[in-house]
């Protein structure tokens, strides 16, 4: 054994967002000026995001989710106030997190070399883990 | 040769842990830093096999 450490996924590559929302289903935006979200309240605020999911593909949203891409090159989602409790918050967020996370850790193996030895979905308390495991031999 | 392992655990709120096996040293940064990408690092800990001598290596420059 040599090292062990935990992350937090932090959203980087444009690429494998839009491939997480794709595998989730939706039908993505992308706006590279930037484009208006929809809001519950249409005397709010407009918000301004680079990638959106339109309303219409929320089942009980508010309003439309989006991912603004901050000036240090990260997406942080954006969304209707209201939709912090109706299952587009933090929860919706981690699962994003999680297939963009392993969509990119799978794209980085194989431009490194790792070959890839097993993958196990794993069910826990907290919800479903994807556990992969790389060889190196070198 | 003895194989290395790296097992990667992400969970449903977008936390990942990294266990690297059987590596040493710089190699195993390296290794680490790969996979760790641009995340927020959270946990860090380095195990006993990190400080271990590459045996051969050694070998080599005594002769």
């Amino acid at each position: 054994m040599s090292k062990y450490g935990e992350t937090q996924t932090v959203l980087h590559e444009e690429n494998f967002l839009l491939d997480a929302l794709k595998e989730m289903g939706y039908q993505v935006e992308v706006h590279p000026q930037g484009a208006p979200l929809n809001s519950y309240y249409s005397e709010q605020e407009s918000k301004v995001a680079h990638i959106i999911i339109r309303r219409a593909q929320l089942p009980g949203a508010y309003g439309d989710v989006g991912f603004v891409r901050q000036p240090d090159g990260r997406f942080t989602l954006i969304e209707d106030e209201l939709d912090d409790h109706s299952g587009y918050g933090r929860k919706w967020l981690g699962r994003v997190q999680q297939i963009y996370k392993e969509s990119q850790t799978l794209a980085v193996a194989q431009a490194k070399g790792y070959r890839l030895k097993g993958r196990q979905v794993v069910e826990t308390s907290e919800g479903k883990q994807v556990r992969l495991q790389f060889v190196v031999r070198r | 040769m003895k194989e290395k392992t790296i097992t990667i655990t992400i969970d449903e709120q977008g936390r990942s842990a990294l266990d690297l096996e059987g590596f040493a040293g710089k190699g195993c940064e390296q290794v680490f830093d790969d996979f760790r990408g641009g995340d927020l690092l959270k946990v860090e800990r380095k195990k006993l096999d990190y400080y271990s001598r590459p045996h051969v290596e050694r070998e080599k420059s005594q002769r």
